[in-house]
């Protein structure tokens, strides 16, 4: 049974939430602000309670807001699966919040049917891109650096990386695609779950960053190439 | 039908102050320099030196320009810095609004959903009614509030009728105690009886609403809001507000009456609102001629809200105690 963290302060919604999640047979809990949520997060990854598997994280918080605890997550090393659930729904907001580490993002008011199947989409995308049912795929060695996908990491020599969701999603996509040209496009729809048309920089600040833990000379890349207007080919 | 609060703020003053200030400026420094370069090439100097008293009158004139262009980008300076602050208020409010609509919509729509989706007992769907209820309730007073905002402006109120101040802000207490689900020691009135005022009723029911729900909101746990009404002797009706919550720092006492004002960052929402509470509390008081004050020890210390409205009909009846 997956096991999901509400971080919601509208009583109301986290109340309404709550129920559905747990008639679909979800664990919950739910906290109202930033603060308690880092909390619960930290406890369970001290072993002082079960694990999150995914979190439901509203951006306008009283006193440590959505971007910030996303942003606080993935800087203490904990990259449990992010919804932002919120009602800014500008392009940027949303640019804004997955480049801070959410992996998945609905604006408000949302279909209670469009909610539980983001859920269970990103439990499955991570469970595709640890290596999960049907994805084939657990490890790849890319020059001296090793991934391994059912636990997000990347060892080159001495040196440990751990990716989020999204940066092990678009890694994997990259691996199996090795040698093709992989289009901005595709890597918006597959990763991110966004329209092919978005206008973002969110894809290549993310090559950006797979190309700090992969290459010896990000400048000079000799993995991850950009194919100029087109997209990007990895090289095994 | 009135003009909106926006509109009149711009018939008050020009939209582009500082622009028109600026082109006054450069006017002015041109001819500043375009003067000292004729003065200084074409025999000005010696013209002013035959004729001496003409070139005390070229420097003070000189002087005054300069003095005047300092002083202009001052001032540009200031009406810039305005704007500036005006702006982030607006955008906050847009992320207010935006929250304070879109958060009952999302809930209510929850509650359909799952109303429609799940077939549930009979005592759970009468829970799920209350509370999309409540969240109509809340979506109907900010569109209130919305609304209030471009209606009530500062202009004297067109047609003002007698009333019943004391009866008006009792039914306010009561409305707010059901909204709130207050139990009766949380809101206390003293005043009279009945205290007849002109006015109009339904912009100052508003006003008198705002002030409550402000007292509610910024209480704290723990709620305890004292309600006053008279007549203050000098042909003045009151009316004072008072809780015993967050406070107001003195650093935001001069700002709350601002419209989109609101403590802290949008992000962060500690209270919901939309920074119009005040603002249209003060419109409302000042339709009628009246003044409001409003006063604070201290952060966590409690704040009181006064206003007094002129036009007082006739002496306060007994007082009496609710």
């Amino acid at each position: 049974m997956s096991r999901i963290l509400i971080v919601e302060d509208e009583q109301h919604l986290a109340t309404g939430i709550k129920f559905n999640l747990e008639m679909e047979g979800y664990d919950t809990e739910v906290v109202g602000d930033g603060g308690p949520a880092l909390e619960a997060l930290a406890a369970a990854g001290r072993g002082e309670g079960p694990a999150f598997d995914l979190v439901i994280l509203d951006v306008m918080l009283p006193s440590l807001d959505g971007f910030r605890v996303a942003d606080r997550m993935r800087q203490a090393g904990d990259y449990t699966p992010i919804l932002m659930l919120t009602a800014k729904s500008l392009p940027e907001d949303v640019v804004q919040g997955l480049e801070l580490g959410a992996d998945d993002y609905l604006s408000k008011p949302f279909d209670l049917t469009v909610l539980l199947a983001r859920i269970k989409g990103l439990l499955r995308r991570r469970d595709w891109a640890q290596g999960g049912e049907g994805s084939g795929l657990e490890a790849a060695r890319i020059g001296d650096a090793v991934v391994d996908f059912r636990t997000f990491e990347i060892r080159t020599g001495e040196r440990l990386t751990r990716l989020t969701l999204l940066e092990a999603m678009l890694l994997k996509l990259l691996v199996q695609s090795a040698g093709r040209i992989v289009s901005k496009a595709e890597i918006l729809e597959k990763v991110w779950n966004l329209s092919p048309e978005t206008q973002t920089r969110a894809v290549d600040n993310f090559i950006a960053r797979l190309r700090r833990y992969l290459e010896p000379d990000p400048r000079a890349p000799r993995f991850l190439h950009t194919v100029r207007g087109t997209g990007y080919r990895l090289t095994l | 039908m009135p003009a909106s609060g926006s509109q009149l703020s711009a018939a008050k003053r020009p939209k582009w102050p500082h622009v028109s200030m600026g082109i006054a400026l450069i006017v002015v420094a041109v001819a500043l320099t375009v003067g000292w370069q004729i003065l200084g090439t074409s025999g000005g100097p010696s013209l002013a030196r035959e004729v001496g008293t003409l070139r005390w009158v070229v420097y003070l004139f000189g002087s005054l320009l300069f003095l005047l262009l300092i002083g202009g980008l001052v001032l540009i300076v200031i009406l810039l810095l305005r704007e500036v602050r005006l702006n982030e208020r607006q955008s906050n409010f847009i992320s207010a609004v935006t929250h304070e609509l879109k958060t009952p919509v999302a809930s209510i729509k929850l509650y359909l959903d799952t109303l429609r989706m799940r077939d549930l007992p009979e005592s759970r769907r009468e829970d799920f009614y209350r509370t999309m209820d409540q969240d109509l309730q809340r979506l109907n007073s900010t569109i209130n509030n919305v609304l209030s905002a471009a209606m009530f402006t500062d202009r004297p109120v067109a047609d003002p009728q007698p009333l019943d101040l004391a009866k008006l802000v009792r039914r306010a207490i009561e409305l707010t105690r059901t909204r709130y689900q207050l139990g009766p020691d949380a809101m206390s009135y003293e005043g009279p009886e009945s205290l007849r005022v002109s006015g109009d009723a339904a912009a100052l029911e508003t006003a008198v609403l705002n002030l409550l729900d402000n007292a509610v909101k910024y209480s704290g746990d723990r709620i305890d809001v004292d309600v006053e009404a008279g007549s203050n002797g000098d042909g003045q009706a009151y009316l004072r507000v008072r809780d015993h919550g967050v406070g107001i720092g003195r650093a935001q006492l001069p700002f709350i009456f601002n419209r989109f004002y609101r403590i802290g960052s949008e992000v962060r929402r500690s209270r919901a609102g939309t920074g119009l509470g005040l603002f249209i509390v003060r419109s409302v008081v000042k339709g009628h001629r009246g003044t409001i004050h409003a006063e604070s020890p201290g952060p966590d210390r409690g704040s009181t809200f006064t206003i007094t409205l002129p036009s007082l009909l006739e002496a306060a009846a007994e007082p009496e105690h609710v």
